[in-house]
């Protein structure tokens, strides 16, 4: 393609020499604009937010979660694709050996500190068992403490729904602890696990 | 004499005054001023409102892209690139991965570059609608400056439905796109793109025809062509001053030597000629949308290199080399082979050039950005000396810098 | 009963209860009320929903609540005083411009007198002088605020605001001067009942602005220029030199400064109605002559405020709409075309005056 070049118009005519009337055209126009909005159709963008909320894409990156087999157990095989490939470096996996032995691995601990992530979404890249996804379309976290931002595995965890999973065979009563029950636990600051 | 060739420092010192004289008042304008976008300091010396001398400092906003990103994989590095220029964040992606793309020296399929070409005009837009808006904002039409960003608002949504994301996309991979787009895309960008040309129709006449914003912006921050050139000012602010470089021409990078598009130029280099540049350029890249939505070709949008991206979820579930290819990706990342290339795109701001350098292992040994609004700061001093403090709103507000851009 | 009367016929008393209804139940609300109306107007022309969060459990009145919060946060917020500044001056400041906004109501009549009661609290036979030597204290809050604020910024603001303010009050006096020749008084009561006449008939009102159309927009520009606001308001210049002369103001004072801006524009606003579009009187109501007096004085009222209303709302509207000048440019558009064209618009009306009346 040729190089085409449009010189840009600089408008210096007779009406442009005198302030009244683009006073009167700029009026014209936003008076068209206050009483379409006072009267007619409210054409207005902003979103009431917490009580309306904007449809997010599907593709929107959220929060993560960590996903389930259908026996109701965690996907994860704590191969540490994730915890590698984040450029924020916010995930934290430790594993565990699972009592089932045609189950390699499992983590013991996975968490992931949302403040420190990027939500680049490397992570649902980089996992080979999609166990990690970022569907869940939570676009705010907001907690008064800096600590509700570590979110441990449990917290990421799927909502569990008996119905859907029909035969469970390892909650997670039956499965080793980590040694700390704090480490383990939920955050105390009572974000609901869904 | 043109400004070139001048002591630039005759600019930035003022003239010599001795402790008793008080006729000159230093000022400190910045780092947090409202016509600082983001954060920058001028240390400005006025005679009266007239300003005499003036000292731009930078770096509030340094986070060190560079030096993270050599301790980064190549991949991870895309993520930062978001936050360079972080209104129009695509332009960044597709510029850092085409350098990287040109390290293996492969290309990415043509689909790919025809989505690559859509969002990244998409994202010029938003940046020129930001600069426009913003700058007009300063000088007082903050009903435009809401205008415009409604219209960005409808932009950011498309963006979103493509990437996931409104302003992080991390999109670009080397060797195609993160993800096509969606079913029934082309149907909403027509609609959208209408509304913005709606909005821009609008706002030319609440504006460019203003007798007031017209005083504002004309004859104020006037650069000559040859100062621009020898300062390396680049993108708008080089055609406001009349010279038609635009990378997109000068060096067709990605499918845009099969796209038809004017270089809009101004005259004179003033602020009025840099709105009016920005304005046009945003209608040529409505134009420039429209066709590629055209001329969209159907195909893969990665490329089918080995090494290059994961491999699908078949292959790594069902075939030993799929999972060996997908953990060796991620254990050991990209490694492009050895070698250095610099790649110019042409950002929403300027020039927009990333200087990579492999020695064939998985981390990058030098990153390095030309971001272009680095030397529009530095004639900030030689654009506003002897003009009025208010000029400094209207011409900081056409050099459109971006703290995240100039700082890294 | 009688007592009451002959208490309420005494002047002294009747101008006591004309301060208290005219002031306090007209400029000050009315003032009050902009400020939440410039926001709510602007969110309309800009598409936007403007301030609806404040609220008293679910109900938030549309955003009226914004309001008491707005007071509540000033009172409440404390008052700084920056280092090295002139502490009297500083705490003096903002009440000049509040005090001249208000005393502009003084002579402004918001309907017909009954008898010998007059809905005015003063009719004083300078008039509109009255109104000039008010509006240039105003410039004293500008200044004192600037140069007694120990910033570089503020010191800015306040030397614009006092050029501007004193440039305009010329133009602002010779573009009445046409008014003063065609109804032959400063007086506002003899300005108000010339415009109750008619032409060819009862065609067309009197009214100022078309026996003054020129001198109208003169003195509606003026007047903007004068109250700094936009596109005149270089002397606050928020975006270079951040607030100007009130940068340094925090809680109620810096409420006052904003009051005193939109008691101001209110006060624009009666001034306009009342120089040019016929005051209190009701257009061709001397044609229904068997109207009962309460209904008239009502209707009065009701016109007053409506075009109070409307040229309220058209400053805000211009605001919104226009960029701002710069500041030079400013007082040329001043001293270049004001000066020369209100000079004019003088001459031109002597000429015909002396030629037809």
């Amino acid at each position: 393609m040729e190089l085409k070049v449009k010189q840009v118009k600089r408008v210096d005519g007779v009406k442009e020499a005198f302030y009244i009337p683009a006073a009167f055209g700029g009026l014209r126009l936003t008076v068209k604009h206050f009483f379409r909005n006072l009267f007619g159709s409210r054409d207005v963008v902003t979103i009431n937010y917490p009580e309306e909320k904007r449809p997010v894409s599907m593709r929107w990156r959220g929060r993560h979660r960590l996903t389930r087999k259908d026996d109701g157990f965690l996907k994860c095989v704590a191969c540490y694709m994730c915890e590698t490939v984040c450029p924020a470096k916010c995930i934290h996996i430790e594993a565990g050996e699972h009592p089932d032995l045609s189950i390699e691995k499992y983590p013991v601990r996975f968490d992931i500190d949302e403040l420190r992530c990027v939500f680049c979404g490397l992570c649902v890249e980089a996992c080979p068992k999609e166990a990690i996804r970022m569907d869940t379309g939570v676009v705010a976290m907001a907690y008064s403490s800096r600590k509700t931002f570590d979110f441990t595995r449990d917290l990421l965890r799927d909502n569990y729904d008996p119905n859907q999973h029909e035969s469970p065979k390892y909650g997670d009563e039956d499965l080793p602890r980590p040694e700390s029950q704090e480490s383990a636990l939920p955050n105390s600051q009572g974000i609901p696990a869904s | 004499m043109s400004l070139a060739t001048q002591q630039l420092s005759s600019l930035v010192t003022p003239p010599p005054q001795g402790d008793s004289d008080t006729s000159i008042m230093k000022i400190e304008i910045g780092p947090s001023h409202p016509a600082m976008h983001g954060i920058v300091r001028f240390t400005t010396y006025l005679d009266g409102e007239l300003i005499v001398g003036m000292e731009p400092e930078i770096g509030y906003l340094h986070r060190g892209f560079e030096k993270e990103s050599e301790n980064s994989k190549w991949i991870q590095v895309v993520p930062y690139t978001d936050r360079l220029n972080y209104v129009s964040p695509l332009l960044n992606n597709i510029g850092y991965s085409m350098a990287v793309e040109k390290l293996y020296g492969i290309e990415a399929p043509r689909r790919a570059e025809f989505t690559r070409v859509i969002m990244g005009e998409i994202s010029r837009i938003t940046d020129h609608l930001t600069c426009v808006g913003a700058a007009s904002m300063e000088v007082g039409a903050f009903t435009f400056f809401l205008w415009f960003i409604k219209a960005r608002e409808y932009l950011w949504e498309l963006v979103e439905e493509v990437t996931g994301a409104r302003l992080t996309t991390n999109w670009t991979r080397f060797g195609g796109n993160a993800t096509d787009i969606p079913d029934g895309f082309f149907d909403a960008l027509q609609e959208r793109l209408d509304k913005v040309k709606d909005i821009m129709d609008e706002c030319d006449k609440l504006l460019t025809r203003n007798k007031i914003f017209i005083d504002r912006v004309k004859d104020v921050g006037t650069f000559s062509k040859e100062d621009a050139i020898s300062f390396g000012f680049t993108g708008p602010m080089l055609r406001a001053c009349g010279v038609p470089y635009d990378v997109r021409r000068a060096d067709p990078y990605s499918v845009y030597d099969e796209i038809d598009f004017e270089i809009p130029i101004g005259s004179t280099g003033d602020c009025f000629d840099r709105y009016l540049v920005r304005m046009e350029e945003i209608r040529q890249s409505i134009s420039i949308i429209e066709q590629a939505a055209d001329m969209m070709p159907a195909g893969p949008i990665m490329t089918d290199e080995r090494l290059m991206h994961y491999p699908d979820k078949k292959e790594v579930y069902g075939n030993i080399e799929g999972l060996i290819d997908h953990f060796k990706l991620v254990m050991e990342g990209h490694q492009p082979p050895e070698g250095e290339v610099y790649l110019p795109t042409e950002g929403g701001n300027g020039e927009i050039g990333f200087y990579l350098v492999s020695d064939g292992s998985g981390d990058p040994v030098r990153v390095r950005m030309r971001p272009a609004c680095f030397n529009y700061v530095e004639a900030m001093p030689a654009m506003t000396v002897g003009h009025y403090v208010a000029d400094i709103v209207p011409i900081f507000g056409s050099v459109n810098m971006i703290g995240g851009e100039l700082d890294r | 009963m009688d007592l009451i009367l002959e208490i309420l016929s005494i002047p002294l008393v009747q101008s006591i209860l004309k301060i208290a209804f005219i002031i306090l139940l007209f400029a000050m609300p009315l003032g009050t009320v902009l400020t939440l109306m410039e926001r709510k107007w602007s969110a309309m022309i800009q598409d936007r929903v403007g301030p609806n969060r404040a609220n008293v459990g679910n109900y938030t009145g549309n955003g009226l609540l914004h309001l008491a919060a707005d007071g509540l946060k000033s009172i409440f917020k404390e008052d700084t005083i920056p280092q090295g500044a002139n502490g009297f001056l500083y705490l003096i400041a903002p009440f000049f411009g509040l005090i001249a906004g208000v005393a502009t109501f003084a002579i402004i009549p918001i309907a017909g007198p009954i008898g010998d009661f007059t809905f005015q609290v003063t009719d004083i036979e300078p008039g509109l002088l009255f109104i000039f030597a008010i509006t240039s204290l105003s410039v004293y809050g500008a200044v004192l605020a600037g140069t007694s604020s120990n910033s570089k910024f503020a010191l800015l603001g306040g030397t614009r605001a006092s050029a501007q303010m004193i440039s305009y009050e010329v133009f602002m006096g010779l573009a009445l001067m046409g008014i003063f020749m065609v109804y032959g008084s400063t007086r506002v009561s003899d300005i108000v009942n010339g415009q109750n006449e008619y032409w060819f008939g009862n065609l067309i009102p009197m009214w100022g602005v078309f026996t003054q159309p020129l001198g109208f927009f003169l003195f509606f520009t003026a007047l903007i220029a004068e109250t700094k606001r936009a596109p005149f308001d270089a002397p606050e210049g928020e975006s270079e030199i951040v607030a100007g002369y009130f940068l340094e103001y925090s809680g109620m004072r810096w409420s006052a400064f904003m009051l005193a801006e939109y008691v101001a524009v209110a006060g624009v606003a009666v001034l306009m109605t009342t120089l040019f579009f016929g005051g209190y009187h009701v257009p061709w109501l001397h044609l229904w002559e068997s109207a009962p007096q309460w209904l008239v004085t009502l209707l009065q009222i009701g016109k007053f405020s409506i075009v109070t209303i409307f040229f309220c709302w058209l400053q805000i509207q211009l605001r919104w709409t226009l960029p701002k000048f710069r500041f030079d440019q400013t007082m040329s558009l001043g001293w270049k075309k004001l000066l020369p064209l209100s000079l004019a618009n003088t001459a031109l009306t002597a000429v015909v005056v002396l030629a037809f009346m």
